[in-house]
C-alpha cells in the first residue's frame, strides 16, 4: 500500500515536472514577440523588442510620455492614441477613459502591450520631452516648509520650455525608499536659463519625494528628471492679466514673470498671491521688485489669518474681494490661477461673477 | 484565518516605500485579516459600520476643502481644516482610480478630540474597513474617531 502511495507520488511529480519545463519553454515561445516597430503620427517609425508595454517601449527610444505613477496604472497621465495594434482595451483602462476619448481611441500607454506593430498619434511637443541629468547647485529655505532648489544640467545640455510647464523629479532610493518615484514639479526658473532650471517643492507631510528633497538632497547631489511636460502657459493675447497663486503655486507665476521681463510686455497685470499668516509669504521682495520693470504690474499678498505679532499691515481675507479694483474691463481680462482646488474654486466663481469669460481662465489646479 | 492571495498582495503594497513612504501597516504584528477583523468588531461594539464612518468623514474634508484656505467651523461645534498637496494615490488593493493628497484635520470642539485623515484613509475604511495598522502614521482608532465624528 504504502509502496502504491510513493510510486504515484512519484509519477505525479514526475509528470508536474514535465508540465512545467512545458510551460517555461512555451512561455518563452509565446511571449516572444521579436522586433516590433512603433509608428509614430505616421512619420517615424521606431524599433523595439516586443513584450514591453508602451509607455516602456518609447522611454527605451527616450520618448517620455508623461506619466505621474512610473506606469502602475494608477494616474492615468500617459494618454495616448493607437490608431493600430493596440489589442483589446483593458478593465484598468477603462475608468480613466471618457466616452469621447474611447471613440477616439484614447489609451492609457503603460497598460498597452507591445506585441505586433503599432500606430500611435502624440503630440509633437512630446519630442521635446528629454530626460535631463543635473547637479544641486542651490537650496534656499523659502518657508518653514518651501525650498526653492537649483538644478545645472550637464555641461553642454541645455533645456527648451515654455514659462509655466513642468518637470517629473525622480527621487533616488533613500532609507527605506528602495525604489525610485517620479514626481510633477513647476519649472519656476525663466526658459532664458537653459542650462538650469530652479523647483519651488513644498514639503509634504509623510510625501515620498518630498521628505527626500527637503532632509536628503544637499548641494552638490546628482539628480534626474524628464521634461518640459504641461500646457499652463500664457497666451499671446492683448488682455489684461490677473494672476492667483498659493503655497508651492507660486512656482510657474515666477517663471512667467521672469520670462516676461526678458522679452518685454506692455499689458496690465495683478499678481494676488493668497497665504494664512505671515510665515507663509515668500519672495515678497522679488514679485515686489516686478513692480519697477513693468509699465503697470501690482504684486498684491493677501493673508487670510495674519497672527496678532505679524504687524502685517497689508491686505487680509480672501484674494476674491480685491478683483474688483484689479479689472478695468472683464470681457479684456485672462486670469491664470494656482492654487489648491478651494481656492481655484472660489477664484473662478468670483470672477466670473465679474464677467470674465470662463474660458479665459486658465489653471493649474491642485487637484 | 489564512489571508487570501488578494491580501497578500495588498499587504505587500502596503510595505514601506511601495505607495507611502512608511507604508500602511506601522509596527502592526498583526495580519492584515486581523487588523480588519479586530477594527471591525470594534465598530460593531461601538454601534457604527464603515460606511457611515466614511460619509460622515467625507462630509467633513468635503465642507472643508472647497474652502478658499481656511479651517472651517460646521455645525457649530466641528472646526475642520483640509490642506491638499498636488497629487494623487492608488489604493493599495489596485482598485483603478485616485485618491487625493489631502490631509484633513478634525476637532470636536464639545469633547476636544482631534483627528487626522487622508482622502485615501476615507476610502480605505469605506472599501475596506481598514484603519491601518497599529503605529502608522494615518492609523485612525476606531474608538477615538466614533467620539470626534458623532458625540
Ligand atoms: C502638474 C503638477 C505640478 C506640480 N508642481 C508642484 C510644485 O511646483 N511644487 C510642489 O511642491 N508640488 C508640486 N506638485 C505636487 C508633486 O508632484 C507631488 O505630488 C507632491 O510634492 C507630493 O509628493 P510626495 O512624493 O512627497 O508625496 P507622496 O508620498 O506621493 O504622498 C504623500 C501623501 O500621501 C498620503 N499618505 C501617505 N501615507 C499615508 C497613509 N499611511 N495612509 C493614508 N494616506 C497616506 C498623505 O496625504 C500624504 O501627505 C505638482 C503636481 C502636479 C500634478
Ligand atoms: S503612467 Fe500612470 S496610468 Fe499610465
Ligand atoms: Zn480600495
Amino acid at each position: 500500500m504504502f509502496g502504491t502511495i510513493i510510486k504515484d507520488i512519484a509519477v505525479l511529480a514526475g509528470i508536474s515536472g514535465i508540465l512545467a519545463i512545458l510551460l517555461v519553454i512555451a512561455e518563452r515561445f509565446l511571449n516572444d514577440y521579436g522586433d516590433c516597430r512603433i509608428n509614430i503620427n505616421g512619420k517615424r517609425d521606431i524599433t523595439i523588442k516586443g513584450g514591453n508595454n508602451l509607455l516602456a517601449s518609447l522611454g527605451e527610444k527616450e520618448i517620455f510620455l508623461p506619466s505621474a505613477c512610473g506606469g502602475r496604472g494608477s494616474c492615468g497621465t500617459c494618454k495616448c492614441k493607437i490608431t493600430e495594434g493596440g489589442g483589446p482595451l483593458l478593465p484598468t483602462e477603462k475608468p480613466f477613459l471618457s466616452k469621447a476619448e474611447l471613440e477616439d481611441s484614447i489609451r492609457l500607454a503603460c497598460q498597452v502591450k507591445v506585441k505586433t506593430d503599432v500606430f500611435i498619434q502624440i503630440p509633437e511637443s512630446i519630442f521635446n520631452i528629454r530626460k535631463y541629468t543635473s547637479t544641486i547647485t542651490e537650496i534656499i529655505d523659502y518657508t518653514y516648509d518651501i525650498k526653492g532648489i537649483t538644478f545645472k544640467l550637464e555641461d553642454g545640455e541645455e533645456i527648451d520650455f515654455k514659462a509655466g510647464q513642468y518637470v517629473q523629479l525622480i527621487s533616488e532610493p533613500y532609507a527605506k525608499m528602495k525604489q525610485r518615484v517620479s514626481r510633477a514639479y513647476s519649472i519656476s526658473s525663466k526658459p532664458e536659463d537653459r542650462n538650469s532650471i530652479q523647483l519651488i517643492i513644498r514639503l509634504v507631510p509623510e510625501g515620498i519625494c518630498t521628505t527626500w528633497v527637503h532632509n536628503y538632497l544637499k548641494v552638490g547631489d546628482r539628480v534626474n528628471f524628464t521634461g518640459p511636460y504641461g500646457d499652463f502657459y500664457l497666451r499671446d493675447t492683448n488682455a489684461d492679466i490677473i494672476f492667483v497663486a498659493g503655497g508651492s503655486g507660486k512656482a510657474p507665476i515666477k517663471s512667467i514673470l521672469e520670462h516676461l521681463a526678458v522679452v518685454g510686455i506692455e499689458r496690465k497685470m495683478t499678481y494676488f498671491f493668497g497665504a494664512r499668516t505671515l510665515k507663509d509669504l515668500y519672495l515678497t521682495d522679488e514679485m515686489k521688485a516686478f513692480e519697477k520693470i513693468f509699465p503697470d504690474f501690482r504684486y498684491e499678498p493677501v493673508l487670510s489669518q495674519p497672527e496678532s505679532g505679524d504687524g502685517w499691515q497689508g491686505k487680509t481675507g480672501y484674494v476674491m474681494p480685491y478683483f474688483k479694483d484689479a479689472i478695468r474691463d472683464p470681457k479684456n481680462t485672462e486670469a491664470y490661477l494656482c492654487g489648491s482646488p478651494g481656492m481655484i474654486n472660489a477664484v473662478c466663481n468670483a470672477l466670473t461673477d465679474l464677467g470674465v469669460a470662463k474660458e479665459k481662465i486658465y489653471y493649474d489646479s491642485f487637484g | 484565518m489564512k489571508p487570501t492571495s488578494k491580501e497578500l498582495t495588498a499587504t505587500q503594497r502596503m510595505q514601506p516605500g511601495v505607495i507611502t513612504l512608511s507604508g500602511f501597516l506601522g509596527s502592526d504584528t498583526r495580519a492584515l485579516n486581523e487588523i480588519i477583523a479586530d477594527d471591525a468588531a470594534m465598530l460593531e461594539r461601538l454601534g457604527h459600520d464603515p460606511e457611515e464612518l466614511a460619509d460622515r468623514m467625507e462630509y467633513f474634508t468635503r465642507t472643508s476643502w472647497s474652502s478658499y484656505l481656511d479651517e472651517e467651523l460646521i455645525e457649530g461645534k466641528y472646526k475642520a481644516q483640509t490642506d491638499v498637496y498636488r497629487g494623487k494615490l492608488p489604493c493599495p488593493y489596485g482598485h483603478a482610480g485616485l485618491y487625493r493628497k489631502a490631509i484633513t484635520r478634525l476637532t470636536n470642539m464639545q469633547n476636544g478630540i482631534s483627528v487626522v485623515w487622508t482622502s485615501l484613509n476615507i476610502h480605505l475604511i469605506k472599501a475596506h474597513c481598514f484603519f491601518e495598522g497599529r503605529g502608522s502614521a494615518f492609523r485612525i482608532e476606531p474608538e477615538t474617531l466614533v467620539k470626534a465624528l458623532f458625540e
